[in-house]
């Protein structure tokens, strides 16, 4: 009785939330192209004198070409290596030692590459050779000088990450130091030198086994999209196959570094407390010069319909866990803001179906997740991950997500469960704005991937205007078997040998 | 203002002449930067009639507002019978329902109005924050307080609760990290509250209603807490709505207890936790003194530990480990320090299982390298370019300010600890970073704890000492 009184209470309490614009919509973002089409997007805002520069590169793991997979990831590691003046002392003496390393690093790849037939004892040598001369090298470098100069300068959150679609990089700065931003960023993309090269594939290498090789959902979600898109580059793991990563040579990562990272392929936001009219100065004296580069050509490559369940087992040292993933269109197609209302609808905090039934209700899951992957710009998955809790399976877990699905395919959903999920966008609209950080990440993600910083916010706008009915038709068109991959991770049989050395020989 | 002054002092210092042909690194000493005069808004401080201090802080550029509840007490506080209960009465407060309503009412309302309720109780202290849209602020607040006051702790999630932490406890030695946090853990601290993180199956069986309504009562009651306010606000209405929430909350019970005595595992001593993986992971450390306080050797020994390894690539750890070795994609070391006990001191990294013994001598090595060859002026002077040049990024919102000002009070340092702290970085020498890494850091008397396959290693592990098999089973929490 109570409950239903408070029910009531809340449908009348709250104004539904019509289709409107966002409140992002309407920030005095000033766009900034340079003639070489490198793309300023520049926010000054009240508060704490900080200014935070992202920049968006056209460029992401779907761009390299056969046999060269984690070059989009190793070459953003790279990038902070400096340039021909920033990271070294003697860039002459320095550069002359390249061709012996790179040499004997082919060395190395000319015998890795026999697979089972490499000798071992060859293998450690060539190795050892590499990182002789490799170490020569070092000894003109200065390790480090960009993070070093950016550190005594205050800057925080120096990083950056490469996905599917694009590479970005990021740092904050006081505002008073914002010329440094400029200075640094347009030497490194002007004149990068790949120092280091080789020993940060080993990095490389490391930073795979601790995200992928050793973690039982890194190693699922890599299986899982490598049995959903059998075409498709999405198919490939960000941080390469351990094979690639280990062969990977210098002189690829400088192609692609040609290929992509053109001034025409990169959008940088500044937000905080800057004064706009000097970071146009300074955008054209630091980067107008720089020569526009070949515009971004879409991968060309589609996934075919899929022809039938896919099904997959992934064998590692650890308890069960699945996902399951059904293809949906890119981004840009009407249907997305109805896929991300449902997912919201079954798997969005406690109240959302598949949490009630799985968490709460019947306790066969510990955890129930959805999320839509692996990038935007093409064709991607809606995919749903589950943790069962034992004796419960992963069997379970399926049974019961294929009958929500197939419940709100026959039921739409009601009134209430898409104001909760307007609410929710309401205040997220209003949350998302608070951070110049979070704020220069978003225009700049949304200008390089749709070619327009609204973008973004007029997405999360239109997810106000879905209602019952588009829900059930996309829930009815994407949400078949056919078109399903799943993927569980089971403990190896006892008497299976150790798991390999994930490409190591 | 004091920290307007530094500042300007600062961006003096800097400016250089410019040259006419410059390459890069010219242009970059030549540069010239406007001072930067910003002095931080501070929360007003009051005190309510039951004496629970508020820290205000007005901000109204977004229609939001954030609502931070402190408690001074933690499941460390509490019994060691009741550990278990402690740790999850955040998730049965915020899951379990009240008196009036049920779990699902709780749950509908703060998702209809998209109200950000979080609970945690934590080792040394217990948080309620709630955030949302400043139009929903008493929504947010009769709830928050309602759950507080009168948990339900209803049966049947806490049925859901204990098959989630079943769940937890099977997977518990899934992952390398976590199984190399609990054997740390479990070295170092051996049995202490402060040492656990995961509940026990023998302790889900007293998992009841009254025992959580025990432990919540006394962590979250009056006299331990302090609250700190950011946003869309008005203080005076504000204030009044608070007053009216305490209203008739009884004080506190006794029946906590004060922090068991911490005595740290000490080294030289090699553990070893065999675990199936091709990379290893690997923590060392040892206790350490310094304590939190307004003194040159706690300033010198932060240096220290941003040098040696807390300031990613400009330390000395990840430089050698990472940039110059590729033994590793992460290397650190955490230097703790505490208000009224000593801490540990540690460094940690996951390292190719085939240079794991290579690896382990060059962090040790790393370590040592702090008394052998200690950092420079210059090295020493980038420590404290950071701090102050940095020091804006403290202060970039409301609620980080708000929340400060609740940590520092927390903890017992003073209101203006940030400015002491700030000079006391500023005042560091090259000599006293080097006396405090001298003093303090024992590189022949490191804990060391090790997971992973030792088939695969370089070479033995025994060349470094003896060493001691940890199953990882007998990892007991």
């Amino acid at each position: 009785m109570k409950r239903l009184c408070l029910l009531a209470a809340l449908a009348a309490g709250v104004a539904p939330a019509a289709a409107q614009e966002s409140p992002g919509e309407r920030l005095p973002v000033v766009r900034h192209v340079l003639p070489n089409g490198m793309t300023f997007l520049l926010l000054r805002r009240a508060g704490a004198p900080t200014a935070s520069f992202v920049t968006h590169y056209r460029a992401g793991a779907v761009d390299e070409w056969t046999g060269i997979s984690g070059t989009a990831h190793l070459f953003e590691h790279m990038l902070f290596k400096g340039s021909t003046v920033i990271g070294t002392n003697d860039l002459a003496a320095e550069q002359g030692l390249f061709p012996a390393i790179d040499a004997a690093a082919d060395s190395f790849t000319a015998e890795f590459r026999r697979g089972a037939q490499a000798d071992s004892a060859t293998l450690q040598r060539l190795r050892d050779r590499l990182k002789q001369l490799e170490d020569s090298a070092r000894a003109f470098a200065v390790s480090n000088e960009l993070d070093r100069i950016l550190t005594e300068n205050g800057a925080q959150g120096l990083n950056a990450s490469t996905s599917h679609d694009v590479t970005n990089y990021y740092f904050s700065l006081p505002a008073n130091r914002a010329q440094l931003w400029f200075v640094l960023e347009s030497d490194r993309l002007r004149h990068p030198v790949l120092r280091e090269f080789y020993s940060e594939r080993e990095v490389v290498m490391e930073e795979r086994r601790l995200r992928t090789e050793t973690q039982p959902f890194g190693m699922l979600y890599e299986e899982f999209l490598q049995a959903a898109f059998r075409a498709h580059p999405y198919g490939r793991p960000v941080v390469g196959l351990a094979s690639e990563i280990q062969a990977v040579s210098r002189r690829s990562a400088l192609e692609y570094f040609r290929r992509f990272y053109g001034p025409n392929n990169a959008v940088v936001a500044i937000v905080g407390d800057i004064d706009v009219e000097q970071m146009k100065q300074w955008a054209t004296r630091y980067f107008g010069d720089l020569p526009a580069g070949e515009p971004h050509r879409p991968v060309v490559t589609q996934e075919p319909p899929q022809r039938g369940e896919r099904r997959i087992l992934v064998e590692f040292d650890a308890n069960p866990l699945v996902m399951i993933g059904y293809h949906i269109p890119n981004v840009r197609h009407p249907d997305t803001p109805a896929l991300s209302v449902l997912s919201q609808l079954l798997t969005g905090g406690r109240t959302s179906r598949l949490f009630q039934r799985l968490v709460v209700r019947d306790r066969v899951a510990a955890q129930i997740s959805s999320f839509q992957a692996p990038g935007g710009l093409y064709p991607r998955l809606f995919a749903f991950q589950g943790v069962p809790i034992a004796p419960r399976t992963t069997a379970d877990i399926e049974t019961a997500v294929y009958e929500e699905l197939e419940r709100i395919q026959r039921e739409p959903p009601t009134a209430e469960e898409l104001q909760r999920v307007r609410n929710q966008i309401d205040a997220s609209g209003i949350q998302r704005l608070q951070s110049s950080f979070g704020l220069a990440f978003q225009l700049s993600s949304s200008e390089a991937l749709w070619g327009d910083w609204r973008q973004t916010f007029r997405d999360q706008a239109a997810l106000a205007a879905v209602t019952a009915q588009d829900v059930q038709r996309v829930a009815r068109t994407y949400f078949t078997a056919t078109n399903r991959t799943v993927a569980t991770l089971v403990r190896p049989a006892a008497a299976a040998p150790a798991p390999t050395e994930g490409g190591t020989r | 203002m004091r920290r307007a002054l530094i500042f300007a002092a600062l961006a003096a210092a800097v400016a250089a002449p410019a040259l006419a042909a410059q390459d890069v690194r010219t242009e970059v000493q030549s540069l010239r930067y406007p001072a930067l005069r910003f002095n931080p808004p501070t929360p007003k401080r009051l005190t309510l009639s039951n004496g629970v201090p508020v820290y205000l802080l007005e901000d109204h550029a977004l229609p939001t507002l954030a609502v931070q509840i402190v408690s001074r007490r933690g499941v460390a506080n509490v019994p060691d019978s009741l550990w278990g209960v402690a740790w999850q009465a955040d998730g049965m407060l915020r899951t379990g329902g009240t008196t009036r309503l049920t779990p699902d009412s709780v749950d509908k309302l703060l998702e209809f109005y998209a109200i950000n309720l979080f609970i945690s109780t934590d080792h040394e202290q217990s948080t309620a924050s709630v955030s949302g849209l400043a139009r929903y602020r008493d929504q947010m607040l009769d709830l928050a307080f309602e759950v507080l006051r009168t948990p339900r702790n209803d049966t049947s999630r806490i049925r859901v609760t204990v098959g989630q932490q079943q769940e937890s406890w099977r997977r518990r030695n899934d992952q390398p990290g976590p199984v190399l946090g609990r054997a740390w853990s479990q070295v170092v601290l051996g049995d202490h509250p402060l040492g656990r993180s995961l509940v026990t199956p023998d302790e889900l069986a007293g998992f009841t209603p009254e025992r959580f309504r025990w432990v919540q009562e006394r962590l979250f009651c009056p006299q331990n807490l302090l609250i700190g306010v950011s946003g869309d606000f008005e203080e005076r209405d504000l204030v009044r709505k608070l007053e009216a929430l305490f209203r008739g909350w009884p004080v506190c019970k006794p029946g906590l207890r004060e922090l068991p005595p911490v005595r740290y595992a000490t080294g030289p001593r090699i553990v070893l936790v065999e675990k199936d993986v091709n990379q290893t992971n690997i923590r060392m450390g040892h206790p350490v003194p310094v304590r939190i306080a307004d003194s040159p050797e706690y300033f010198a020994s932060q240096v220290a530990d941003f040098l040696l390894g807390g300031s990613g690539f400009t330390s000395r750890m990840l430089q050698r480990v990472r940039s110059d070795s590729g033994f590793a994609y992460s290397a650190f070391s955490s230097w703790g320090a505490e208000v009224d006990r000593d801490a540990v001191f540690f460094a940690g990294a996951q390292i190719r299982a085939e240079k794991t013994v290579a690896g382990l001598t060059l962090m040790r090595d790393v370590i040592r390298s702090m008394r052998t060859d200690p950092p420079t002026a210059r090295d020493v002077q980038l420590a404290r370019d950071n701090e102050v040049n940095s020091f804006v990024f403290r202060f970039e919102s409301a609620s980080q300010i708000v929340g400060q000002q609740l940590a520092y009070a927390v903890d017992g340092l003073p209101a203006d600890w940030f400015d002491v702290y700030l000079r006391g970085i500023q005042a560091v020498t090259p000599e006293a970073v080097r006396q405090a890494s001298e003093r303090h850091l024992k590189p022949d008397e490191l804990v060391m704890v090790i997971v992973g396959k030792p088939a695969a290693f370089d070479r033995p592990l025994a060349e470094l000492g003896t060493v001691t098999m940890l199953p990882v089973d007998s990892i007991k929490r």
